[in-house]
């Protein structure tokens, strides 16, 4: 499993939220990205999801162009971002099995059993997502994430408003999704979480890409610096 | 098959929320219901309950399904539910129906609720077949639950809000409208089915032809 961009471009209008940004994200990794606010973050992980087609580039898994429409595609991602994308009126076990449903899986209820228990949350499932907390919620998104077991899973902020516990969970199921045949792409304002999570870092400034080095090379306050002007490109 | 699959659930998964919040269905057969008293104070002694009776059905009707067709996407943007279900590997299509066939649900108790309180509140002894009525307000629902999901999505994504859903809709919906208190007031008037059928015909073509317009202006307004 591999997934690569080729001088992707986004634009807003005149804005270019991403501009012209290259990067390979290897086969067993965890990719972090970083940036200052309004770097093109969001939308760089729209177009590598297949969310947003680019304006310009591509986006390649495996080797070939990926197309955000194909439904096969769509079976390959998994998203976790900061809104857990609950519907507050139903339970944990029927959101679980509303997306279940939705990706074809034959034994929805016994997937959503096993991904509860893989995030830690197997008494939420009766309860209506209105009333769990936020950490709470984050924790049902990422097991209705799992559910379909994603090549590629996602995550845009997914440590905002969790709590320290909540935070640790989650680094330690995407600990465990690093495995051949899959890949982790992340991107976040916790540079300590993300630096300890990721094996290859990314910063975006402006939308362009002024660092790509192995985790190793990093340090937070290096990084840091890169998010304002006066940190010198890559 | 599994696209029948992926309307079912998605219909599902709405009027279940649906039901456990009842804010919108009960505000929408609110409406209808005080709408039709109001309309026979001001109506009642100058006019026949018959004459006007299908003009008021549908003018309520209509006003109503707007009313709720603002709220349609609520529970998908309470917390980036509708993210999520475009990433799933249901098509846009499917995605539409659903929510469609949902939203046909709350137009069809209007529906039924206002002839009802129309019937009463105008005192109409005869008000025609009720299967006839059924036949033809069954149609004029679907297109309205259609352009409802429509028009919800798009006054979601305008700054305009849902100040703009009636400037889209009124418009779009007049012949649905027109033909459907057309062929209405010939069943209220208990005229043959000779004279129904041809306004009924109509009316189904329109209601299939809005939720065509309606599945292919979905997908091109939720990619990307």
């Amino acid at each position: 499993m591999t997934l690569a961009a080729r001088n992707l471009v986004c634009s807003y209008g005149p804005t270019r939220a991403v501009d012209g940004v290259d990067l390979e994200v290897a086969d067993d990794s965890i990719l972090a990205v970083f940036g200052p606010n309004g770097a093109g973050k969001t939308t760089l992980l729209k177009a590598l999801s297949g969310e947003r087609t680019p304006d310009e580039g591509v986006v390649v898994a495996d080797g070939k162009a990926i197309r955000g429409s194909d439904p096969e595609w769509r079976c390959r991602v998994g998203l976790v971002s900061h809104r857990t994308g609950l519907y507050m009126k139903l339970t944990v076990m029927e959101n679980l099995l509303f997306f279940g449903v939705l990706h074809g899986l034959a034994k929805a209820a016994l997937a959503a059993e096993e991904a509860l228990a893989a995030v830690g949350a197997p008494e939420l499932a009766r309860h209506r997502a209105e009333v769990l907390s936020h950490g709470q919620r984050q924790r049902v998104a990422l097991a209705r994430t799992l559910l379909h077991d994603p090549d590629i899973l996602f995550l845009d902020e997914p440590f905002s408003g969790l709590d320290p516990n909540g935070a640790e969970a989650l680094e330690a199921v995407l600990r465990e999704r690093r495995s051949p045949g899959r890949i982790v792409v992340l991107v976040t304002h916790d540079l300590r979480r993300g630096l300890r999570l990721a094996d290859r870092v990314v910063v975006l400034r402006r939308g362009r890409k002024v660092l790509d080095d192995d985790r190793a090379e990093c340090e937070a306050e290096a990084l840091v610096g890169l998010f304002t002007d006066s940190g010198s490109p890559a | 098959m599994t696209s029948l699959r992926w309307i079912g659930v998605i219909a599902w998964k709405d009027l279940r929320a649906e039901f456990r919040s009842g804010g919108r269905i009960a505000a929408m057969i609110s409406f209808s219901v005080l709408a039709c008293f109001l309309f026979s104070f001001s109506l009642g002694s100058l006019v026949a309950g018959r004459d006007v009776a299908a003009g008021l059905l549908w003018l309520t009707v209509l006003l109503a399904s707007i009313s709720g067709a603002g709220r349609t996407f609520d529970a998908e943007e309470e917390d980036g539910a509708f993210r999520h279900l475009l990433l799933s590997p249901v098509s846009r299509h499917a995605i539409f129906l659903g929510k469609a066939a949902a939203n046909l649900v709350p137009v069809t108790l209007v529906a039924a609720f206002t002839l009802f309180a129309l019937t009463l509140f105008f005192r109409i002894a005869a008000p025609g077949s009720v299967a006839l009525h059924a036949a033809i307000l069954l149609p004029g629902a679907i297109g309205l639950a259609a352009a409802g999901t429509l028009f919800g999505l798009i006054s979601r994504h305008s700054s305009l809000g849902d100040s703009l859903l009636p400037a889209l809709t009124f418009p779009a919906l007049v012949p649905l409208v027109f033909f459907g208190a057309t062929a209405s007031s010939r069943v209220f008037l208990d005229r043959p089915w000779a004279e129904i059928s041809g306004p009924a015909r109509l009316l189904w073509g329109i209601a299939i032809g809005v939720v065509a317009v309606g599945a292919l202006l979905f997908r091109y307004l939720t990619d990307d």
